[in-house]
């Protein structure tokens, strides 16, 4: 009989950190997906915590950390997991040649497409906004027919906000793409991935630009988890890009995904696409196996250990139906407020906290899921990412965060 | 729809399907598969004429697959394509391209004239006057179809029966996979049986538009196969798309009395020797062997939620190294490069695994679709084996 010493469930980045992790021990790791995930689509960029619950900034995200509530994943856990999930990430992408910068000590201020700025944590280099701030002239590059984006709204923005009042001067650079189709930060990566790509947006960029520019672009510096296309702009046009945060697609996240498949792969982890986990086998307190439910029939893995991260109410890892919450394949506990009119707050727009972003599932140190007496219910079963209770993503600028923390903590545990 | 969810509304719109769709990558045309499929639905309750979109995919699933929200995006666009051609003219090139069994059927009178006839400058000169592509790479017919060669084995009996469904590319095609199959099953003591009724999956005719004579053969298929699943026999397919469609893509489109236990009884070849091995069932008297193999995993198989049971497989016969070249989808989908207008996409949509393949130094691909196994000979010049061949081998030379 195959068993594996772990099954992963969920294809994002708490289930490819788990994974990672989990196989770097030795573990013989397989990883159940379905669908690619909001990984692919998203920023990209590791947001470990940014604002306090109160709305109040961090100083330093390693300064926030100590001020957060019992309940938080990352007091869950503890500082120093926190830290050693940050250098895990950090060396894996630099041994992956797509290295991320920053660290806990400093917060990275990414320009938005909106023209705002956003506390982040981990990014990588073509994000590095250090060379805005000490710049005196910024050049905003747009493309034609890209949607939301507008270089000006950018400028306008980014002009008011301290440390990025500059002098800028907007590009618009044009692909020459035929079709009818909405142009993506996607069509024009692919497209700078070629060496004409290149060229091309070498010969309209360089009249405008004076040697040692920075450059404000949208993610589209290549699709794929490499400097090279940054590199190989940057020398042909002497200058210093700087991508800027934008909604999804964001090419970003796809890139990151790409290394972090890669790396799994390369270090052995068995990856099962399609593979819609509906049910576990259990002896009492321990799963045995996990069950897929396909359109043709059902089908048993047997396993030792569980990492759960199926995601939120968006990933499907949560599900709400009219009076009912809950986790669907293990039926674990998911903590919500009792009243359906306490789960979320009328001002939608009053940067205020939405209790519903906090609904997930309670578990203990060691992130397996409990009961609310606070017994573990299962033994051998990890949660990790958007699954768990007790933090607010959206408003603390944690998202990637909590979800490459306790995936690498499952995936030390598991 | 039971268990899949066929709600169009499901779509979130996230665009997932839109970054990995491989044709939306090769061509701008296309508005890929969110707006040609969920978003299109909505579209087409209202307007006749919205099936710019449809012409470009190639039910390749990619998108299927990249859906979080399980919306089987690819068939709402087999379906409004069907939809389409009831009040619009279709090419001939369409109907030659579906109908590879009858195709075949004709050839196999004289399948050296017929394969004389497809590869002489004349012929791809007219093939490509009606839009068949003269790039393309045409399969060859069998001088014998696997049927006739399987009547001609004398099978050693067993108490335990598998039945065969060889689909059109292995009857006609290549009759060596088929016949490679029957000698694994057995050298597992299974008494091979295959049912010489069942007709064409449907898989070609439904990426055409043929949808009404797609439900006839699945009807077919379903009542054939049926009277084995009753008597608890195992349906094996080494064919990924011919697999994908009998057990899913039916349930999805049609309504067919009895299709969910069929569905539940279809095994890929590799996927039912790996159960009887979980069993202590299977027969791992594998003589050494020696060899060096990429393998391509099928979009069809990827689909299917079984993970690469064949890579698990091949990888358990001592003295074989397989490489996964993990580079996406070979282009071909079926048809869809054969089509003169399609060949450039498809080629374009392969080429990273052609350079993958090239760059490799390995000179033999395993993978488990036919039309893989000829596009990935035709884009990167590289020798293709079917896995089951090399499981064969392994029994065979002891």
């Amino acid at each position: 009989m195959r068993t594996s010493d772990v099954i992963v469930i969920g294809g994002g980045l708490a289930g490819l950190t788990a994974a990672i992790a989990a196989v770097g021990r030795g573990r013989q790791v397989t990883l159940m997906t379905s669908g690619a995930g909001t990984l692919a689509i998203g920023g990209g960029t590791i947001d470990l915590l940014g604002y306090l619950e109160n709305n109040t900034l961090v100083a330093t995200p390693r300064a926030g950390l100590s001020l957060l509530p019992p309940e938080h994943p990352y007091s869950k856990v503890g500082s120093q997991v926190v830290e050693d999930a940050v250098q895990f990430f950090l060396t894996m992408c630099q041994e992956e040649s797509f290295a991320y910068t920053g660290g806990l000590d400093q917060i990275q201020w990414l320009p938005t497409a909106i023209g705002t700025v956003k506390p982040s944590c981990l990014v990588p280099l073509t994000m590095d906004s250090t060379p805005i701030q000490t710049a005196s002239q910024v050049v905003v590059v747009g493309f034609t027919r890209l949607k939301d984006y507008f270089p000006e709204l950018i400028s306008k923005g980014l002009g008011t906000i301290p440390g990025f009042q500059k002098e800028y001067q907007e590009i618009v650079v044009d692909p020459g793409f035929t079709g009818g189709r909405d142009v993506t930060t996607l069509d024009i990566a692919r497209w700078l991935d070629t060496i004409q790509g290149q060229q091309v947006c070498r010969e309209q960029l360089v009249k405008h630009m004076k040697p040692g520019s920075v450059v404000i672009i949208p993610p589209v510096l290549g699709s794929r988890p490499s400097y090279v296309v940054r590199d190989t702009l940057e020398k042909m046009l002497n200058c210093k890009f700087v991508e800027a945060v934008i909604m999804p697609t964001a090419v970003v996240g796809l890139r990151l995904r790409a290394m972090l498949l890669q790396r799994a792969k390369r270090l052995g982890v068995t990856i099962m696409e399609q593979a819609h986990v509906v049910k576990a086998v259990q002896e009492s307190k321990r799963v045995t196996a996990v069950i897929t439910g396909n359109v043709d029939r059902e089908r048993s893995y047997p396993t030792k250990a569980v990492v759960l991260a199926t995601g939120g109410f968006f990933g499907g890892g949560i599900v709400a139906e009219h009076d009912s919450i809950g986790e669907p394949i293990f039926d674990l506990p998911v903590t919500a407020p009792a009243e359906r009119e306490e789960w979320g707050t009328r001002n939608l727009f009053a940067d205020a906290a939405q209790p519903f972003a906090k609904i997930g599932i309670q578990v203990d140190t060691n992130l397996r899921p409990v009961n609310s007496e606070g017994q573990v219910v299962l033994e051998n079963v990890y949660v990790a990412g958007r699954n768990l209770a007790g933090y607010d993503y959206c408003l603390e600028k944690s998202g990637n965060g909590v979800a490459l923390v306790s995936g690498y903590k499952a995936g030390l545990n598991c | 729809m039971k268990k899949h969810h066929y709600n169009p509304d499901a779509c979130t719109a996230c665009t997932s399907c839109v970054i990995h769709c491989p044709v939306a990558q090769a061509v701008r045309e296309f508005q890929g598969p969110k707006l040609a499929g969920p978003a299109g639905e909505r579209f087409r309750l209202q307007e006749d004429e919205w099936e710019s979109a449809l012409e470009y995919c190639s039910n390749c699933k990619n998108c299927d697959i990249s859906c979080p929200s399980r919306v089987p995006i690819s068939t709402l666009n087999m379906k409004a394509r069907a939809q389409y051609y009831k009040t619009h003219k279709q090419p001939l090139r369409d109907w030659i391209l579906s109908h590879g069994e009858q195709m075949a059927k004709m050839a196999g009178l004289t399948p050296g004239l017929a394969n004389l006839g497809m590869n002489n400058v004349v012929s791809k000169a007219i093939l490509k006057t009606i839009g068949i592509s003269n790039k393309a790479p045409l399969p060859a017919y069998a001088s014998e179809s696997f049927i006739k060669q399987f009547k001609k084995i004398k099978q050693q009996t067993y108490a335990n029966k598998a039945v065969f469904y060889p689909g059109c590319f292995v009857n006609y095609n290549q009759p060596q996979v088929g016949l490679d199959v029957v000698a694994v099953l057995q050298a597992n003591k299974f008494e091979v049986i295959v049912p010489e009724a069942a007709v064409c999956c449907s898989s070609p005719l439904v990426v055409n538009g043929y949808m009404d004579e797609a439900e006839a053969n699945a009807h077919k298929n379903i009542a054939i196969l049926q009277d084995y699943v009753k008597k608890g026999y195992p349906i094996i397919t080494a064919c990924t798309s011919c697999g994908l469609m009998l057990k899913q893509e039916y349930q999805e489109l049609f309504t067919i009395e009895g299709i969910e236990q069929v569905a539940s009884h279809i095994y890929d070849i590799a996927e039912f020797l790996l159960e009887l091995y979980d069993k202590g069932q299977l027969n791992t008297n594998f003589a050494k062997q020696t060899g060096r193999y990429l393998y391509h995993a099928p979009c069809h198989l990827r689909v299917q939620g079984i993970g690469t049971p064949s890579l698990e497989l091949v990888r358990m016969i001592p003295g074989i190294e397989v490489i996964d070249a993990d580079a996406g989808c070979c282009g071909i989908s079926g048809n869809y490069g054969f089509k003169a207008d399609k060949h450039d996409i498809a080629m374009a949509v392969g080429n990273t695994l052609f350079e993958t393949i090239k760059t490799s130094g390995i000179d033999t691909v395993l993978s488990e679709c036919g039309t893989c196994r000829l596009q990935i000979a035709h884009g990167a010049g590289a020798k293709t084996v079917h896995p089951i061949s090399i499981v064969r081998a392994a029994y065979d030379r002891k």
